[in-house]
């Protein structure tokens, strides 16, 4: 039962990974990222990472998603000229990421997979929260300077410069 | 129960559909939104893989895998920005100026 509920969202987000890379308009590739999102947190909630689920759902549904939308509405949508590619380019765009795919193939082929460990059932929570404020707290604090330093650099690159008077 | 090998699938899926995105697309934006597919397919690995082998480990290493995306993500709207103010353009093909 659990394994048809994770075979449905993986095929919604396999589909809808589909549509983004393939929609012309950007909006519209827009709403299949973000029914893409939406079905991988399905996923999440199948293999029992309700923590992760709930992140994905409020930060790449809530957050991402809406700031996507923010800077297609910004940046004017009309003038998307599609140029042709060269053959190299084309044959290289193709050939690369189809030999990383077989390589990953092989791998996977050559490989026995993993024996499960532990006992069956819901992963702890609280073994999550306490692994990730003792064993991972310095990571942890790296995170928040990461995201202040982000927060501080969007700014500075995206503002116009009045000083300067250049643009 | 899911299988960890579906769980793989889906994973690796996702990541080369993100690859292709970003490889094919002509649009910034567009090439953005892959790599946030890029980033799905390996959170489907880490949290299936957490959950295969019993461990908070994987969920772990996925909340730092979306903090560098949200990083990722608004570094690179900051630079969209800049260019597209610069420019009025956000093709790629225009973004040339470094060849040489």
């Amino acid at each position: 039962m659990t394994f048809a509920i994770f075979l449905l969202f993986a095929l919604m987000a396999v589909f809808s990974a589909v549509m983004v890379i393939t929609r012309k308009n950007a909006m519209h590739s827009v709403l299949y990222l973000a029914f893409t999102v939406l079905s991988v947190a399905g996923v999440f909630f199948t293999l029992q990472a309700e923590y992760l689920g709930a992140i994905q759902i409020l930060v790449y549904g809530g957050g991402i998603v809406v700031l996507y939308i923010f800077v297609i509405i910004i940046v004017n949508l009309d003038e998307v000229v599609p140029g042709r590619r060269k053959l190299m380019p084309k044959v290289f765009i193709f050939a690369w990421p189809a030999l990383l795919a077989l390589q990953v193939g092989f791998l996977f082929l050559l490989n026995r997979p993993v024996p499960r460990e532990g006992p069956e059932g819901g992963l702890e929570f609280r073994a999550m929260a306490e692994m990730l404020f003792t064993s991972y707290a310095l990571p942890f604090e790296i995170a928040s300077v990461l995201l202040l330093a982000v927060l501080i650099g969007a700014v500075l690159v995206a503002k116009r410069r009045l000083s300067r008077g250049s643009d | 129960m899911v299988p960890i090998n579906a769980v793989f699938a889906l994973g690796i899926a996702l990541f080369f559909l993100g690859l292709f995105g970003v490889l094919l697309r002509k649009n910034l934006v567009v090439m953005l939104m892959s790599l946030e597919l890029v980033l799905n397919g390996i959170n489907v690995i880490l949290a299936g893989l957490g959950f295969h082998l019993r461990s908070p480990r994987g969920s772990i290493f996925a909340i730092f895998v979306v903090l560098m995306a949200v990083a990722e993500a608004a570094v690179g709207f900051a630079l969209i920005l800049s260019y597209f103010r610069r420019k009025k353009t956000y093709d790629i093909d225009k973004l040339n100026e470094l060849k040489g």
